[in-house]
Order: C-alpha cells, then sequence, then structure tokens
C-alpha cells in the first residue's frame, strides 16, 4: 500500500510540477497580451478546466499505443505516459485560474515592474509572488482533480500491479474483487495524502 | 543629460489615433509640463517616453529608443506591491544594484521630504489617497534617474498637502532630477512648476516651448482655454484673456457684460454674467452698488492676447 501511496504521488506531483512550470507563465501571457480570439482561447482553456480525464486518457492512448502515431516511444502502460495525461487534465486547470489571478492584480503593476527596471522573468516572479494566494489555489486545484482522477490513469497506465497501480486504480481493483475494507483503506490513504499536500500548500500560501 | 527628442511617434489604439507627433524636443535640465484635456493623448506620450508604450507595426518611431534604464516614472494610479512602503521604496534602487547604505540615505532623504518617514511599516496598497501620492512621488525621486516622468503628480491631495507641495517641488525637482516632465490638467499647476510648455489637442502638439512664450501667444481658442485663459469676441476680433484679467468699468479693453446674478462670497462680490456667449465672472468693486440681473455692466482687460 505505501508502494502505491508513494507511486500516485510521484505521477500526479510531477504532473502538477509540470504543468505549473508550463501553466502559469501561459496564464501571465493570457492575463497580459491581447490578441484576436483571445476571448474564443479563453473560452476552450476554460472548456479544458471540466475536461473529463477518460477522454484525455482516450486520446493520449490513441496517441500512444504500440500501432498509434507515437507509438515507437514506448510509453503506453508507463508512469511517464500516466503523467503525460495528468500533466493535460492539470494544465488547462493551471492557467484557467492563473489568467483569473493575474488579470486581478492591479493593471499598472507591470508597468510600474518595468520602470522600475525588472527584467522579464524577474517580473513575472514579482507579479506570481502578487499573485501567489491564487497561483495556489491553481496548483492545488490542479493536483486535486489529477490524484482523484481514475478513467485517465486506467486507460494509459493499464493499473499493471508493480509499475502503474496508482491509489485510485487500486480502489476501482480492490472492489471489484470484494476486498471492500482494503479498497475503504486506500481511500483513506489517498484522502490523507490530498489532505498533507494542500495543507503543506495552504501554509505557503497563507505565508505573509 | 541631453534633450529628449522625439520623431515621427504615432499611436493608435482600435483604428484611432491618440498620438501623432512628428517631431519633439524636450530641453535636458528644465521642467516640462504637458497640458491638454481629458484624451489629448498626455500620458500616452509619457509612456513613450518611458519606454512603455508598444510599437504597433512601427507605428511609434522614437529618435533613440527609450528604455526603463535611466527613467523614473511616478504613475497617475496608485500602484504598488502588496508589501511595507519601505519594501516598495527599496525595490527600484535594489533593481538597479544600488548597495543597503546607499538605499537607506537616498530613501530617508527623499522620505523626508515628501514626509512619508512615518509610513515606512505601513502597506502601501492600503495607503490613503494623499499619503499613496507622497510615496509614489518618493519611490520615483529616490532612483536619481536623469529624467523623471510624473503623471498628474499632485492630483487628489488635500488642500494644505497639496499647497505645500506645489510649494516644494521645484526645490525637490532641482534636488532629485535633472529634466522633469510632468503631466497635469491645471494651468496654475504648469506655471509654478514647469519651465516648459506642451500642449497636446486630440493628441498632437498644438503648441510647445518655453511657458513664457507659449503663454503670451496662445494663437488658437482651444491652447488658450487649455491653459485657462477665457476667450472673448471683442469688436470682430478674438481675444485671450488670463484668469482675473477682467476688471470692472471702461479702461484697456473694454467689453459689455450682460449681469445674470451677483454672489456675495462675503469678502467680496462676484458678478456672473455673459460677454456675447461666453460666461465669466469679475470681482465687484468695493463701495459701488451691485449691478442688478439683466443689466448691461462694462468690464475691460488691461492684459489679453489675440487669437488667430
Amino acid at each position: 500500500m505505501t508502494a502505491i501511496a508513494v507511486r500516485t504521488a510521484v505521477v500526479s506531483g510531477a504532473a502538477t510540477v509540470l504543468a505549473t512550470l508550463i501553466g502559469v507563465p501561459i496564464g501571465y501571457a493570457m492575463a497580459r497580451r491581447t490578441f484576436p480570439g483571445r476571448t474564443i482561447v479563453l473560452g476552450f482553456i476554460n472548456t479544458g478546466m471540466g475536461m473529463p480525464p477518460v477522454v484525455v486518457g482516450l486520446v493520449v492512448w490513441i496517441l500512444l499505443v504500440r500501432s498509434g502515431p507515437l507509438g515507437n516511444l514506448d510509453l503506453i502502460y508507463t508512469q511517464r505516459a500516466m503523467v503525460l495525461a495528468q500533466f493535460l487534465i492539470a494544465t488547462p486547470i493551471v492557467v484557467g485560474f492563473t489568467t483569473a489571478s493575474f488579470q486581478a492584480l492591479p493593471p499598472h503593476l507591470p508597468d510600474l515592474l518595468m520602470v522600475l527596471g525588472a527584467g522579464r522573468l524577474h517580473r513575472l516572479w514579482l507579479l506570481a509572488r502578487e499573485a501567489k494566494i491564487g497561483l495556489l489555489v491553481a496548483i492545488m486545484a490542479a493536483f486535486g482533480a489529477i490524484v482523484s482522477e481514475v478513467g485517465a490513469s486506467m486507460i494509459v497506465g493499464g493499473n499493471l500491479e508493480r509499475t502503474t497501480r496508482v491509489l485510485t486504480t487500486a480502489i476501482v481493483t480492490e472492489t471489484s474483487r470484494g476486498e471492500v475494507e482494503r479498497a475503504l483503506a486506500l481511500g483513506l490513504v489517498l484522502l490523507v495524502l490530498s489532505f498533507l499536500v494542500n495543507l503543506a500548500l495552504t501554509v505557503v500560501q497563507q505565508r505573509r | 543629460m541631453t534633450d529628449v527628442e522625439i520623431e515621427q511617434v504615432r499611436v493608435e489604439r482600435s483604428g484611432r489615433i491618440v498620438l501623432d507627433v512628428p517631431a519633439l524636443r524636450i530641453r535636458a535640465n528644465r521642467t516640462t509640463a504637458i497640458l491638454g484635456p481629458n484624451g489629448s493623448g498626455k500620458t500616452t506620450l509619457l509612456r513613450v517616453l518611458a519606454g512603455l508604450e508598444r510599437t504597433h507595426h512601427g507605428r511609434v518611431r522614437r529618435s533613440a529608443p527609450p528604455s526603463p534604464a535611466g527613467v523614473a516614472y511616478a504613475f497617475q494610479e496608485h500602484v504598488f506591491l502588496r508589501r511595507s512602503v519601505l519594501e516598495n521604496l527599496e525595490l527600484g534602487l535594489r533593481l538597479r544594484g544600488v548597495d543597503a547604505a546607499t538605499r537607506r540615505a537616498r530613501i530617508a532623504q527623499s522620505a523626508a521630504l515628501l514626509d512619508v518617514a512615518h509610513l515606512f511599516d505601513r502597506r502601501a496598497d492600503r495607503l490613503s489617497g494623499g499619503e499613496a501620492r507622497r510615496v509614489s512621488l518618493a519611490r520615483a525621486l529616490c532612483l536619481r534617474e536623469p529624467l523623471v516622468l510624473l503623471d498628474e503628480p499632485l492630483a487628489g491631495l488635500d488642500g494644505r498637502i497639496y499647497a505645500r507641495l506645489l510649494e516644494e517641488m521645484p526645490q525637490l525637482l532641482k534636488a532629485f532630477a535633472a529634466t522633469t516632465i510632468l503631466v497635469t490638467h491645471d494651468p496654475q499647476e504648469a506655471l509654478q512648476l514647469a519651465d516648459d510648455f506642451v500642449v497636446l489637442l486630440n493628441g498632437r502638439v498644438a503648441a510647445g516651448g518655453d511657458k513664457h512664450t507659449v503663454a503670451t501667444n496662445p494663437r488658437s481658442r482651444e491652447v488658450a482655454e487649455i491653459l485657462g485663459y477665457t476667450s472673448l469676441e471683442a469688436d470682430g476680433t478674438r481675444i485671450a484673456v488670463p484668469p482675473g484679467g477682467l476688471t470692472p468699468g471702461p479702461g484697456g479693453r473694454e467689453l459689455v457684460m450682460v449681469v445674470e446674478e451677483v454672489l456675495d462670497l462675503v469678502n467680496h462680490r462676484e458678478v456672473v454674467g455673459r460677454i456675447g456667449d461666453v460666461r465669466v465672472r469679475v470681482t465687484a468693486v468695493d463701495g459701488h452698488p451691485p449691478p442688478r440681473s439683466g443689466e448691461r455692466h462694462v468690464v475691460h482687460a488691461d492684459l489679453f492676447y489675440p487669437l488667430d
């Protein structure tokens, strides 16, 4: 059970980190830039925030399966495939919340940092600190969505006992076997894991 | 510091020209006031000078590309990081690599002049309007940059602090800045603070140069009105009369006012009426019975400027 819990934390943690690294700069750009069709793009991103994980899993499976266009990468039924699928689920969530957080900042703040002499990356860092509360909501929401999803992990990971079984797919397996007590215990572990991660993020969020 | 030169600057937003300046020279080591009505492009010009206005498809061109380095800018809006006043004051100096001792000295000096030292520990984004304005000015001035850009630096200050800062600002700018360009819509403020004027109208420079030259030769009715003058029709010609330039009774250039009402302002009375289609106010002469509503009252202007 410990191995499954650690695997869950590693897979969902890696996907959250990747989604944050990619999603925060995209969210910043969406908040700052104006371009034709911006509202439509934001509409797609906001739709993506509620995308069914099982659909994402299916698309990733079609791409990675041995006969698929990326089959030669030999990623299907690996943890990396699960990270990829979870990354695709988490990124629109991070982008959506990040865009809203940066848009809520005083509109002249980026200009102020520019005239004070902050370079592009430094500006992003200082603005991210100003938008910290919203950005941590983005990270918590993204982690919460992927640590609790089961469809994508099941399809692209294959629920292999020693390599790709995570807490959610393990709960499905144990329930189907009639091992309700074990399933409940796994559910409790999932809740504790989720709580500990969110508690750590909340401490960072609320620190002054 | 060399003069600031602008060539072929054109800024458009949503197909509308907000600034169109073929050529403009702003003299170094002086204070220049940019005057104009709302929406005339004053702030846009300041942003162009700060390097904040992005060139859209090559529409903004500058002789020497300005960049934030070498420029201090005080925004019209109160913009701060959600941190203490001291941290906000320090940020620009830190980003410029100024050492801690110099930072402390510069902040202490500008904070003393602007009376913000007692606010250092307060959250900058929770200051009152007047406090925020002073902290914003202190932040710009402590950078000691050769070019200082101030957008409505005294807007929103209450009477006492406004009067004090208006009086102290010229010395403050002399101590902290080489070349200052400030935006204002108040001609009296501009006269008191600036050496040179740039008058903007619909994004175009309508007048510019030494303040004496601009203020004594307004040429057009629009420029005269931006300078706070009253534009009047007299004997078939149009003249601009500076504020307070109309006096009751015969004299200089005589005009006839149709009286509308007399205001009792305790220490003096003001006669309100119309000369042609323009509403004017004239201070009544003590000891004379005030004119009645509907009466024709002769007034005169000793100082006036002919308009085209």
